[in-house]
């Protein structure tokens, strides 16, 4: 028996005594306090039960006079039951915290499978914007080469006809090679329209950002679309240019870009009008305007007109992906400008804004650009 | 070299009747290497995509014969997926033509191309 233990057993045994020959509220509160202490000295109901056991015996023997064993009983019976009232308190403790942490489990435990569940659906939904995404790129690259390669071969020899190979064509015969070779330019347009769409989407487009003068780069754009343009009677006039107005832009996706509103321009002008592109200072950005005298953009189609495959006669004759914009729009917005239209009947103007670069000082320009062979 | 008939008549007629250049058509990568010793071309056009052995195999197979492991390289390619040029870039080549290509366009581009890379050279 340890030390407290047996302490604890002499104490307890005095009270019992005490109380069984005197009763008395002082003794039972001992008992109570004797209990406490059991609790606290991390003993059991059973070891108490052993000490009450022997205390009871002891107090048997000391008390003589056995009539009084019926009160004397009694009393003990009392002592005891007092004795393990804290230990009733700690049961009722426990059970009391055992219910508040059941309580707070199951709070957890809903959290945490609703927040599996918000996880599983979200997992689900990456998984099958991936497959798509896979699927997607999957069915580009099969676009890629099965059109491709044929393609090569009309787009090919329609081009050497064209040029002459293979002798002269009366008119009826060259009317029909134009038709063909138009529409052959068309596909071609469209792939290479797709996949620049799919660099923008993954985010694998490179943007070589020089400094470029902005005269130049516009002049230059215009004479590369001008044959495009007479073909369907428009001329392309540069009207104005701020004086060396310059810009940092991949030069090359800068043509794309110009040859795309060109495209447009001269496509929605009607025969014989002119497609004006001009150039303005807005503080410190640069704004190229297009401008043409068509029909304009129709009402219900000027909020997704930069959107993909968007058009707004889609059968009409007019050819194009309907990329064209969604590309530009992405061009420019990845070179820090962004882009815009005003549009009524027989006046549409599409513009993209670039901040201007200028040099710090004591800083030359920063390269001149020349167009790749 | 080229296993696409149509892509060989265009190909080689716009190398051939508008370049002025000789023209040696191969369909596999086995002839490429049979013909090249022969023939000792000064430039090579190579597609990618090829049933068999592909173009940057017979790249790898031209670089090991004496009469080609120097001879500039140009890839035709349907395969133009930003990975895949990168890709041909990397290897021993001068540039990488996309497909579909305007043959008389083709022409300038090799006369450009064979220019800068003799320029190089001196």
């Amino acid at each position: 028996m340890s030390p407290s233990l047996e302490e604890l057993g002499q104490e307890y045994s005095t009270a019992l005594r005490d109380y069984c020959t005197d009763g008395g509220e002082a003794a039972l509160l001992r008992a109570y306090q004797l209990g406490r202490r059991a609790v606290g000295d991390g003993l059991g109901v059973l070891e108490v039960a052993a000490l009450h056991h022997e205390a009871l015996l002891a107090a048997l023997v000391e008390i003589v006079a056995l009539d009084e064993g019926a009160r004397i009983a009694k009393r003990a019976s009392e002592f005891f039951g007092e004795c393990l009232a804290p230990f009733e308190l700690t049961r009722r403790g426990f059970q009391e915290a055992h219910a508040a942490v059941c309580d707070l489990n199951q709070g957890l435990q809903q959290r945490l499978r609703a927040a599996l569940d918000d996880f599983e659906s979200a997992r689900g939904e990456l998984l099958e914007q991936k497959r798509l995404e896979t699927l997607k790129n999957e069915f580009i690259s099969v676009i890629s080469h099965e059109v491709r390669t044929p393609l090569t071969s009309i787009h090919g020899a329609l081009n050497l006809l064209k040029s002459g190979l293979g002798g002269e064509l009366d008119a009826q015969g060259q009317r029909l090679l134009d038709v063909s070779y138009r529409n052959s330019q068309r596909l071609v347009r469209f792939v290479n329209d797709l996949l620049d769409l799919q660099r923008i989407e993954s985010g694998t487009m490179t943007f070589n950002l020089r400094s470029v003068d902005l005269q130049s780069l516009l002049e230059q754009s215009i004479e590369a679309s001008q044959a495009h343009a007479s073909q369907l009677g428009i001329r392309l006039l540069l009207e104005g240019v701020p004086p060396r107005a310059r810009v940092r832009v991949d030069a090359d996706r800068m043509m794309q870009v110009m040859t795309n509103l060109l495209s447009n321009a001269a496509k929605f002008s009607p025969r014989g009008e002119a497609v004006a592109v001009e150039a303005s200072r807005h503080g410190s950005r640069l704004r190229v305007g297009v401008t043409d005298r068509g029909p304009g953009v129709p009402p219900q189609f000027r909020g997704h007109i930069f959107e993909k495959f968007a058009q707004a006669q889609p059968s009409r004759e007019r050819g194009g992906s309907g990329l064209g914009l969604s590309i530009t729009k992405a061009i420019v917005e990845n070179m820090g400008g962004h882009v815009g239209f005003d549009s009524v009947r027989g006046r549409t103007t599409f513009y993209f804004d670039l901040p201007e670069w200028r040099p710090r000082s004591g800083e030359g320009p920063e390269e001149t650009w020349a167009a790749e062979p | 070299m080229e296993d696409d008939p149509d892509i060989q008549t265009v190909t080689s007629m716009a190398l051939g009747s508008l370049g002025g250049y000789t023209v040696r058509v191969c369909a596999s990568a086995a002839e490429a290497i049979e013909a090249a010793p022969a023939f000792a071309p000064d430039l090579i056009l190579l597609d990618v995509m090829m049933p068999g052995v592909d173009g940057l195999q017979t790249l790898k197979a031209l670089r090991e014969m004496p009469g080609t492991a120097a001879t500039p390289v140009i890839f035709l390619t349907a395969r133009v997926q930003p990975a895949d040029v990168a890709q041909y870039r990397e290897l021993d080549s001068l540039a990488v033509i996309r497909k579909p290509f305007e043959p008389t366009a083709l022409v300038d581009t090799i006369h450009a191309i064979w220019s800068r890379h003799i320029a190089q050279a001196d």
